[in-house]
């Protein structure tokens, strides 16, 4: 008897299909409202909230006009894990983690020990060739920015962050507000190199040229060995989105609106 | 690339994006041909370089291509659940014992 009920209980697990909960699109229109200086987002008559159930609110206007139009670009199934600004937006609104500035610019620094441009492979003649007139140009510039001494290393074997190089970049990261070190710590994690998400930050890189060296190796391999369009493009464009919305949400949160003009008419 | 022709590809990725309705009253559209003729010049502005907007023109349309294009990929390639016996028979070009010869 206990053997049926076991049976009967694995076949309830199994004909049980697993449905993810992907809304339908229930609104027509997003758009957006001011309220007190801040912006809101609007479906249809709705105000959006965040996943914690607050208010949805953005100082910034080009970036609450880029947030109605992510909502309003989804057609049929509303799909939140491709709303990269809607995303960064909720995280610093929510603060699930509960992390204060300085958690996060510590992690953002710490990772610069594994940084992937600091560490070159030297196996391969032609990579070599390659990540040193890609790779290098950007930790020059780097260097000459920050005012750091940073070296690269062919070992793993090497630590290659001085602690005072570390307190610069601290007191760099710590001059931006709450939103855009959130917004540092995303690109961090897309491009898995402080460098280069700093370049595109400072628009020294584009987006599109700053994933290209992120995935430096990846695009060396599939040029000897051909590139799977569900694998190689689909990761490419996936982080070159997520790389530019990073770019985009920390412009909007730390450029201030004040434009002087010279001589109105 | 040219500033026109960031805008033209910024307009081509919003009627992409929002295919339904027209541009003309999307606040977006709106917005961003309003930048395009406010830093037209920049004689007449201090503090914001020619360049940084035509930088941040340029990631947004980045944004909005590399978005569709990720979306599209996926769509085309995710799986639709799993194939049946017989759906993997004829893909390797097998029949089952009770099909006809």
């Amino acid at each position: 008897m206990f053997c049926t009920k076991l049976h009967n209980l694995n076949v309830a697990v199994v004909q049980a299909v697993r449905k993810y909960a992907t809304p339908s699109r229930f609104y027509k229109k997003s758009s957006i409202l001011k309220s007190d200086g801040k912006f809101e987002i609007t479906l249809d008559q709705r105000k959006l909230k965040t996943p914690k159930g607050s208010l949805f609110l953005v100082d910034s206007e080009p970036l609450a006009l880029a947030v109605a139009t992510e909502w309003n670009s989804q057609k049929g199934k509303i799909v939140q894990s491709k709303m990269h600004i809607t995303t960064l937006c909720n995280t610093v609104l929510d603060n699930p983690n509960n992390l204060t500035k300085l958690d996060i610019v510590n992690y953002i620094v710490n990772c610069l020990d594994t940084d992937t441009v600091l560490y070159q492979a030297n196996e391969d003649e032609d990579l070599m060739k390659f990540q040193i007139t890609e790779w290098d140009p950007v930790i020059e510039w780097f260097n000459k920015r920050f005012n750091v001494k940073l070296k690269k290393s062919v070992q793993m074997d090497v630590s290659p962050v001085s602690e005072e190089d570390k307190t610069t970049l601290i007191r760099h990261l710590m001059s931006y507000n709450f939103a855009s070190v959130n917004g540092f710590l995303y690109g961090v994690d897309t491009l898995k190199s402080v460098i280069l998400t700093l370049a595109a930050i400072d628009r020294f890189l584009t987006p599109e040229k700053a994933v290209l060296l992120s995935r430096l190796e990846e695009e060396y391999q599939c040029g000897r060995w051909g590139r799977v369009e569900w694998a190689h493009d689909l990761n490419q464009q996936d982080l070159q989105s997520r790389l530019a919305a990073v770019v985009l949400f920390v412009y909007f949160n730390s450029q201030s609106m004040k434009v002087q003009e010279k001589n109105k008419p | 690339m040219s500033k026109t022709h960031t805008l033209r590809g910024l307009i081509q990725e919003l009627r992409y994006a929002i295919p339904d309705s027209g541009l003309k009253d999307n606040l977006a559209f709106q917005y961003i041909v309003e930048q395009y003729r406010k830093y037209n010049t920049t004689d007449q502005q201090l503090c914001k370089a020619r360049e940084e907007m035509d930088f941040i023109a340029n990631s947004y349309l980045c944004y909005l291509r590399s978005s569709r294009l990720s979306r599209q990929i996926h769509d085309e390639f995710h799986g639709k659940g799993e194939r049946s016996v017989q759906d993997t028979a004829r893909m390797v070009g097998f029949k089952l014992p009770h099909d006809p010869k």
